[in-house]
């Protein structure tokens, strides 16, 4: 469709990423969402990527990017807690809190930030290049 | 083929005296080459295509609809790499009509 598709294919990711990005800051957003043992737990996001079909005419085997295909959800037990003086506890004392691993999500963090960033760093690139292409015996 | 370039640019530019330029480039060896005016039209509706993606985009981030940052970035620098390749064709087309100018007999 464009006429750079490494434009395309770049934003795409950066898309997805930042999607992911978004997942994470939901997760540790909720990681203190406190619930009644009788109701589910806040469950984890977990975005789910799908690699983009190549666009028509392009080079055979190249993909055009990747999608956001739909998100999942962790479990909904969590893990209980014991709080006895916390309003939603229960007769023994419990509550029930969402079972992320601040950590796992920390890391995830970096790992979709970095992402993010390479993918920056290819616009970045393809465009130095298109641009020394445009140069080519010029004046 | 650039020669056969200028041919098409000319006629589509409406310059004139595009019949001349244009049997010029066949006998310059561009025998069989179709003139370039129609692609050089689709380049610029291409052009407007991506000056007008940028132009929303900068619409959607100044009232702040503009979902994710970097649609709009890559779609101005999209339509600046775009702007610059047409004007290179351009140059360099006006470039080859103004040698064949020139020539002396």
């Amino acid at each position: 469709m464009s006429m750079f598709p490494v434009f395309d294919i770049a934003g795409s990711a950066l898309t997805t990423h930042r999607t992911w990005m978004d997942a994470i800051s939901d997760n540790i957003a909720n990681i203190n969402t406190v619930r009644r043992t009788t109701d589910p737990a806040f469950q984890e996001r977990f975005v789910v990527a799908r690699e983009r079909p190549g666009r028509a005419g392009g080079p055979a085997g190249i993909g055009g990017g990747v999608d956001v295909a739909g998100v999942e959800f962790g479990d909904t037990d969590g893990v209980l807690v014991y709080e006895p003086g916390h309003p939603l506890a229960d007769a023994n004392g419990m509550v029930r809190k969402p079972n992320i691993n601040l950590a796992d999500q920390m890391t995830n963090l970096i790992v979709a930030q970095r992402a993010y960033q390479l993918n920056l760093a290819v616009v970045d690139r393809a465009r130095d290049s298109y641009l020394q292409a445009l140069q080519i015996n010029g004046r | 083929m650039a020669v056969a370039g200028i041919g098409g640019l000319v006629g589509a530019l409406g310059i004139g005296a595009a019949g001349a330029t244009e049997r010029a480039a066949g006998t310059a060896g561009a025998a069989g080459a179709k003139p370039a005016g129609n692609q050089f039209t689709q380049m610029l509706d291409g052009l407007q295509g991506a000056v007008d993606k940028s132009d929303n985009l900068a619409v959607k981030a100044a009232t702040g609809n503009l979902t994710d940052v970097h649609n709009y970035t890559i779609a101005a620098t999209e339509a600046q790499m775009m702007t610059q390749l047409t004007v290179a064709v351009r140059d360099r087309a006006v470039e080859a009509f103004n040698e064949i100018m020139r020539m002396q007999p």
